[in-house]
């Protein structure tokens, strides 16, 4: 199933399909480790709808609602939990 | 030999960088950027080393201005050796950065820091697997402890020695990019340029098309300036010029794979891509987790600092502290500093009494540079303190904190999360607000928070206005006059970060993707020492410009001699500019005050009090004679004008230094006086209107 990354619960795991747009702000992401194939947990959002907090590849990002309605991610399915994967 | 020093952003680098270095530090800012430069020499096996701290960074693509120097200072210096810190708890994106690296300088010691953190969150590193996997030397430290520095050291002169360029492992790319990749390096080999630089990383940049590729930069400057302070000299290093820009081959090439879909965007992607898909198979080779889940302390701190219901009680006892303790606590420090000041300056007098000196100079002496250049320096200690409380914060990792909380309401004002702080700061003082910028990475976000930071009353001016709003006001009538005119400020100041918005010119908004680094206990060096490099340049910087206002001001208001204040050249002025202040029922005095608060605010009631004729330095007494001048209208009017404009000189001169250009600083003057007497207007023949007197 495929959803935004903006649109998941606090507690919730999926995994990065693509990134949506382009330019610097694609190029940031990347450079935080926001790849297609990545885990990603969110941790939680703030309130008043401010940024969210996630977890990939064991550390901390904090992420506005806005780029992360960029971020399309399914759901973790077995065969992708048997790759290696970094991400706890 | 030239050793740079390259991480990401709080993996320690300062820390080993101040261990190496020691006091032989040079900090201060790239040419024509407001980025810390640090560098140092050191003595180390007959080898004179020229170290350099490299701005932390996330990879070496052009990004933000760290990314831009980091990459320029790899590319066109060619360090002989790249020390890379990396983060074990976070070691998967470190070691991108690392892969970046090893493409363009083989010359590579990797130094493994944080193991304890790594630990404690479940995870073991084993070097001797990471060294082979990579096949660079990796040397285990433990910079807070100092642990391992000496040996990391040790290790990059080996490398750096060597006769041959060690061979570390490349990155496989998929045979579909591969290909790419070696067609390239194909047209590529014969071309002078493959003798400068790597041929693999010349064709991964060629097939990025990346502007610089082709680029020749003339260093026009001096290495290293022998600056006789070897503290905090300006330092500012080497400014390139470009030469000329040739074209390499492979356009035919580019246009061809672009017609097949592959075009910059897309070997961006697929080289990040490989490199992280390479991260992640070599990574079950030295990376063992044991316990995974298990919560470690950044979780159990966060799950209250980040809370929805604590995380903004906590913030606001956190920015309570630092307040009281810089602007509070920090008092007695200020008050002993202007006595020391007044003391020197009698003693001073004193003695050219004794050598008969002309009046003027004494008055000149007393008057005009002790008390001027005393009234900034009783602010150092306040100043000092906060930087203290500000590298603490930063260090420990609270400071994302803040801005993750802070985010959504800097966000209303299209702002970035990072503005916050310094924005909060402006309450405490300005100046430090504004040098709080630098956190920002897109210099437009920090020029605008700059600019706006100023329309936030600081605690000096917050003293006047109580003082004023209790002697018009009195009773609970003044709380809530009080409250307005700081609700005012903060509608003002968000309206004007829309207003630049528009007005400071940005090809692309910034992204709010913010690291959320794991919280640990700085050391103490590391807060010391950049708050007395800080304390010390912003002295450094602005005394000359203090020094000759305060000239400037003791001549404008003491000549001609033994006149009534409204008589001498300040008083005039204020006279002439009385046809502005008319329009908004402000008298003479109110224009004087006005024009003399301008060396810095917290003389305006003084000021006032000479005009109105009172002795007493009281600042109430004070107030309570201009009631019988003023009507309460007019008083609000004063104080909304007099929270509005330019804070002090000392605030301006701290603008131009950090946003380098003297063009914005004169607009945000401009700014703050037409938007002050604008609001003014507004609220004097609003008031009116609505029949208030």
């Amino acid at each position: 199933m495929e959803r935004l990354l903006g649109d998941l619960k606090s507690g919730e795991c999926a995994c990065v399909k693509c990134i949506q747009g382009g330019g610097a702000i694609r190029r940031r992401m990347m450079d935080m480790g926001i790849v297609p194939g990545v885990e990603l947990e969110v941790i939680r959002r703030a309130p008043f709808g401010g940024p969210l907090q996630v977890r990939l590849k064991g550390y901390y990002l904090a992420m506005r609602r806005g780029e992360c309605a960029k971020i399309a991610v399914t759901d973790i399915n077995e065969e992708l939990i048997e790759q290696p994967l970094a991400s706890r | 030999m030239k050793i740079a020093l390259v991480g990401n952003p709080n993996v320690g680098k300062s820390t080993v960088f101040n261990v190496l270095t020691g006091s032989n530090q040079q900090v201060g800012n790239w040419a024509g950027k407001t980025v810390e430069r640090k560098s140092g020499i050191i003595q180390r096996a007959n080898q004179t080393i020229e170290m350099i701290d490299l701005p932390g960074t996330y990879s070496l693509t052009a990004y933000s201005q760290e990314e831009i120097i980091t990459r320029e200072y790899i590319l066109r210096e060619n360090p002989d050796v790249v020390m890379a810190m990396v983060d074990a708890s976070n070691i998967e994106r470190n070691l991108y950065l690392v892969l970046q690296i090893l493409e363009l300088a083989p010359r590579v010691v990797i130094g493994l820091n944080m193991m304890d953190l790594a630990v404690s969150s479940g995870l073991t590193i084993h070097t001797a697997e990471l060294a082979l996997a990579l096949n660079v030397p990796v040397i285990e430290i433990v910079a807070a402890k100092g642990k391992g520095i000496e040996e990391f050291l040790d290790e990059a002169i080996r490398v750096g020695t060597l006769s041959q360029d060690p061979l570390p492992r490349k990155v496989p790319y998929p045979q579909a990019l591969e290909q790419k990749v070696r067609a390239m390096e194909g047209l590529l080999s014969k071309n002078p340029w493959a003798t400068r630089y790597p041929l693999r990383w010349l064709a991964i940049k060629r097939l990025e098309r990346d502007p610089e590729i082709g680029q020749d930069w003339k260093a026009s400057a001096p290495g290293i300036s022998q600056s006789k302070d070897s503290c905090c000299d300006t330092g500012y290093g080497v400014s390139y010029e470009l030469l000329k820009t040739t074209s390499l081959p492979g356009e035919e090439l580019l246009e061809t794979y672009e017609a097949e879909g592959w075009s910059k965007d897309h070997f961006e992607m697929a080289f990040a891509d490989a490199k992280y898909q390479y991260i992640s198979e070599i990574l079950p080779k030295f990376r063992t987790t044991i316990n995974p889940g298990k919560p470690t302390w950044t979780d159990s701190i966060d799950a209250w600092a980040l809370s929805p219901i604590w995380g903004y009680p906590i913030m606001m006892a956190v920015l309570g502290l630092v307040f009281w303790g810089s602007f509070v606590a920090s008092a007695p420090l200020g008050g002993a500093i202007s006595q020391g000041m007044a003391w020197s300056a009698e003693v001073i007098v004193r003695l050219l009494q004794w050598g008969q000196a002309p009046e003027f100079i004494q008055s000149l002496i007393r008057d005009g540079i002790f008390a001027g250049v005393g009234a900034v320096l009783a602010f150092v200690p306040q100043i000092a303190i906060f930087f203290a409380f500000f590298s603490l914060m930063q260090d420990s990792g609270y400071l994302a904190r803040a801005a993750f909380l802070g985010d959504r309401f800097m966000q209303l004002m299209g702002l970035h999360g990072k503005s916050f702080f310094s924005l909060v700061s402006g309450f405490g003082c300005n100046v430090p607000g504004i040098m709080a910028t630098r956190t920002l990475e897109d210099p437009k976000d920090r020029l605008i928070t700059m600019l706006i930071n100023p329309l936030i009353p600081c605690v000096p001016r917050l003293g006047v206005m109580s003082a004023v709003v209790a002697a018009f006001f009195p009773g609970s009538r003044g709380s809530v006059v009080m409250l307005s005119l700081l609700m005012l400020s903060m509608f003002l100041v968000m309206v004007s970060a829309l207003f630049m918005r528009r007005v400071v010119k940005q090809t692309e908004r910034s992204a709010f993707v913010m690291e959320l680094p794991l919280y640990h206990i700085p050391t103490l060096r590391n807060v010391l020492l950049p708050t007395w490099q800080k304390t010390y340049s912003f002295l450094k910087r602005a005394w000359t410009f203090i020094l000759v206002a305060s000239i400037v001001v003791w001549f404008l208001s003491s000549y001609p001699q033994g006149v009534p204040m409204q008589a001498t050249w300040a008083g005039k002025m204020g006279g002439w500019l009385s046809f502005i202040g008319a329009p908004l029922g402000f008298d003479w005095r109110i224009m004087v005050s006005i024009v003399f608060g301008f060396a810095a605010k917290e003389t305006t009631l003084s000021t006032l009090g000479i005009l109105y004729g009172v002795a007493a330095n009281a600042s109430q007494s004070i107030a309570q004679a201009m009631t019988g001048a003023m009507t309460p209208l007019n008083a609000y009017t004063f104080l909304v004008v007099y929270m509005l404009y330019i804070p002090c000189l000392a605030s301006v001169v701290t603008t131009y230094k950090e946003s380098g250009s003297l063009g914005w600083t004169s607009f945000g003057v401009a700014y703050n006086l037409i938007l002050s007497f604008i609001m003014g207007w507004i609220v004097f023949h609003g008031g009116q209107a609505l029949g208030f007197q």
